[in-house]
This record gives structure tokens, C-alpha cells and sequence, in this order.
């Protein structure tokens, strides 16, 4: 599996040909995909606190930029503490909050540059996750699949997307995780006193927030007793500094409603993230 | 007297075609709103050779191009890099030295094997002034889908220099 891993990192690295972009927000979805030949190395330290426990993750994406509108993205996870209950979400586009690998294809199918500094722009992710556990709060965990779509305008000033997706978990011996549908609304803002030009530094404000709905798992083939959908919206806010090939994300959000009915309930997430476009 | 007329018309020929190239580009690029956006461009831009100097421009959204003395660099590759980092490329200011010539009532100039044809709203000034030969000019090229880019623009004439 590692050399597999080595042998697509060396691959794409001798693939590329130009450099990119693909910068967003730290939790919710997003739309930009990277250059023809981009290659994109991202490093991330997740944390996510619940009343109980609170988990540390460091994640590690490559993202590689097969034309202007597709991107394939590859993320592995190290696990420092895991929650022994983890309540069911996701990381952001390209990052399962648990302990999952994960490959995703995204593909940008609508794209409309109408100004300078300004476009709308469309991109549907499908992925497929394996997990690098075997039980997650008691329940068998199986490999899975997720899918999402995103819509979004950025600018020079102004950013906003919203999306929604959806994480669909194999049956595992007799066990299945609830499904995952959520919803994702982010909107950015560059004040005045960043918008000096290039090569200067570039920062950025995002106000993000997600809306969860986890289904019912099942367990030894019984559903849950209480065959309902729990309710989440977190909100907070994160930043983006980029200069030159370096990008540096860091922020974190708080639930504002929870109507949980498996799981522990949230009480944060942190996220830190370095991106490097080679 | 034929084999010094043939050296004549080889040289002449020679000269022309050294001389016709892009000498200065500014591309305008929409779409492109962020540091690494226009990194990427730069790099992908620099890649390509035959540049003397680059400078990308966030808030002017353009890609300023001076180019090497002996470059081979076509207008059409400037904006395929541009689509391929993905953004769109619109109009450009051109100045280069090119061969003009009248193909069927249309003054074009001819450059590395694209073709600049000269739009009506040249200015008749210009116009009238305008003689078979090598020239230098200063172009306005007009904006052209990213999808159907080819080697042929059509370009206002707005200075000669």
C-alpha cells in the first residue's frame, strides 16, 4: 500500500506540468480546482471535541490536476487520539473527519470567468473512503461512499458557496453507519487592507457553517430503536493567508443546534492547514 | 545577376522572418482572484520560454509579457496557458514586428505562423499609411472564446512604432 502510494506521488510529480490554484474554506465546500498538471500537497491537524473525548488527527492530501476542470485527490490520515464514540461528519471536501483514507474526483462542470478577479463556477465530488478502523462507537465500519455538489462565486473581494453532499457506509458484517446527507453555506470577505497585489501576502475571512443530518445506524441487523435523523449546524469562522505556493488555513466551528440521537454531542472543531503548490 | 537576385530575395526573406515576433504582451485574465492564482500563472507562463519578463497583476487582472529578442511565442500558446490554469483569457495589447501584406482587401500581418487581420476600426490615418513590409505596431487584439482559439486574431491597429 505505501509503495503504491510512493509510486502515485512520483507519478503525479513527474506528470506535472504547471501549478495551480484550489484554496477555499477550511470546512465547507468548495469549488476551485487546480491548473492542467497542478500538483497540490496539502498537511492538516484536525481536532474534534465532544463532551467526553476529543480526537487529534494530522491528514495529508495530494491533489493532482488532470485538465483545468478535473482534479483526483488522494488523503491519508494519522491518528494521534481517537474518540471512541466519533459522531458522524465530515472533515470538508476532500477529508472525512474519522479516520478514513480516502480517493475523490472533482469535476469543475461549470465555470464562467466574467470579470477581472471574478467567476461563478460549479464542481461535483464524488469519493470513496476505506476506513483504518474497525469499529466506531460499536458499530462495524465499512468502506463508503460520498458524493457532493457545489456552487460558488468568488472575487476579489467577496466569496460565497453553497453546496450539500451526501456519505453513504457499506454494511459490515451485519452493521451499517447511518448515512450522512449535510448542508454547506460559506461566505468570504478580503478587506481593503489585503488586497495588495501580487506577490504580496493574501488573506482572507470565512464565515462557514454546516448542517448535518446523521441517519440511524444499524446494529447486529436491528436499526436503532429510534429510526430518526439527528440534527447538527455548526458555524464559525476561518482564515486564509496565501503567498506565492504557500497557503496557511486555520479556524474552527461551534455547534448552535443539536437534536443528537446516536453519538456524542459536539462541543468544537479546530482545524490547521498547510497547502504547498508545487 | 539571377544567383545575386536569389541571395537578395533569400536574404530579405531571412531577415523578415527573424524579425516577425511578439516583443510585448499584456494578456488580461478574468477569473483569476487569489495569490496562488497568479503564481501558477506565472510559473506556467515562464515555462513556456521565450519570456524576458513577467508580471502578474491581481487587482489590474492582466499578465504583462515582455519577450526574449529571438522568441518563437505565439499569441494562441499565451492563452492556452491561460485556460489551462484555468481562467479565461480576453483581450490582449500586442506590440510586435511582423510582415504586413493585403490578402483579398484585408490588411494582415503575419507573425510565427499566426495572422493579426486588421479590423476596419483602424484609423484611417493608420491605415493609409500602411505599406507591404515589415512592420512594428502596437495591436488591440480582440477578445476570441477560449474555445476556439487558433492562430488567426483580429487586431486594431493602434500605434506604429
Amino acid at each position: 500500500m505505501k509503495q503504491t502510494i510512493i509510486i502515485i506521488i512520483v507519478a503525479m510529480m513527474a506528470l506535472s506540468k504547471t501549478y495551480a490554484q484550489g484554496h477555499g474554506p477550511l470546512f465547507g465546500l468548495q469549488t476551485p480546482t487546480l491548473a492542467k498538471g497542478g500538483v497540490d500537497f496539502n498537511a492538516a491537524a484536525m481536532s474534534l471535541a465532544t463532551k467526553d473525548d476529543q480526537s487529534f488527527m494530522l491528514r495529508y492530501i495530494w491533489s493532482y490536476g488532470v485538465t483545468e476542470d478535473l482534479q483526483l485527490n488522494i488523503t491519508t490520515p494519522t491518528l494521534i487520539n481517537r474518540l471512541s464514540e466519533a459522531p458522524r461528519t465530515r472533515g470538508n471536501s476532500n477529508m472525512p473527519a474519522n479516520g478514513d483514507i480516502e480517493a475523490s474526483v472533482w469535476y469543475r462542470f461549470f465555470s464562467n470567468a466574467f470579470g477581472v478577479g471574478k467567476r461563478f463556477e460549479s464542481t461535483a465530488i464524488l469519493s470513496v473512503s476505506t476506513p483504518t478502523e474497525d469499529t466506531r462507537g460499536g458499530i462495524n465500519v465499512s468502506n463508503s461512499l460520498h458524493g457532493a455538489i457545489s456552487t460558488g462565486y468568488a472575487s476579489r473581494t467577496w466569496y460565497a458557496w453553497v453546496g450539500g453532499g451526501y456519505q453513504y457506509y457499506l454494511e459490515e458484517s451485519n452493521d451499517q453507519l447511518g448515512d450522512l446527507p449535510y448542508a454547506s453555506l460559506v461566505v468570504g470577505y478580503r478587506p481593503n487592507i489585503f488586497m495588495g497585489d501580487y506577490p504580496k501576502p493574501d488573506w482572507r475571512v470565512f464565515v462557514e457553517s454546516l448542517a448535518e443530518f446523521p441517519g440511524a445506524s444499524v446494529n447486529a441487523g436491528q436499526i436503532s430503536p429510534i429510526d430518526q435523523r439527528g440534527k447538527k449546524v455548526m458555524l464559525g469562522p476561518s482564515f486564509l493567508g496565501l503567498y506565492g505556493a504557500w497557503g496557511i488555513s486555520f479556524g474552527a466551528l461551534f455547534p448552535v443546534y443539536q437534536d443528537i440521537v446516536q453519538g456524542p454531542q459536539e462541543r468544537y472543531r479546530l482545524s490547521m492547514n498547510i497547502s504547498y503548490w508545487l | 545577376m539571377k544567383k545575386i537576385g536569389i541571395i537578395l530575395v533569400i536574404s530579405i526573406f531571412s531577415f523578415g522572418s527573424a524579425m516577425a515576433q511578439l516583443v510585448k504582451v499584456d494578456q488580461e485574465v478574468f477569473g483569476m482572484d487569489c495569490a496562488p492564482c497568479a503564481y501558477g500563472l506565472e510559473r506556467g507562463l515562464k515555462k513556456m520560454g521565450g519570456l524576458g519578463s513577467i508580471k502578474v497583476s491581481l487587482n489590474d487582472g492582466k499578465a504583462y509579457l515582455t519577450l526574449s529578442p529571438d522568441n518563437k511565442l505565439t499569441l494562441q500558446k499565451i492563452q492556452e496557458e491561460v485556460k489551462n490554469n484555468g481562467f479565461s483569457a480576453r483581450r490582449a495589447e500586442v506590440v510586435l514586428t511582423g510582415e504586413l501584406c493585403k490578402s483579398e482587401g484585408t490588411w494582415q500581418i503575419k507573425v510565427n505562423d499566426e495572422t493579426f487581420q486588421v479590423t476596419s476600426d483602424t484609423t484611417r490615418e493608420i491605415i493609409r499609411s500602411l505599406n507591404p513590409g515589415i512592420i512594428k505596431a502596437r495591436l488591440l487584439i480582440k477578445d476570441k472564446s477560449d474555445r476556439e482559439l487558433s492562430g488567426t486574431w483580429e487586431a486594431r491597429i493602434e500605434e506604429i512604432m
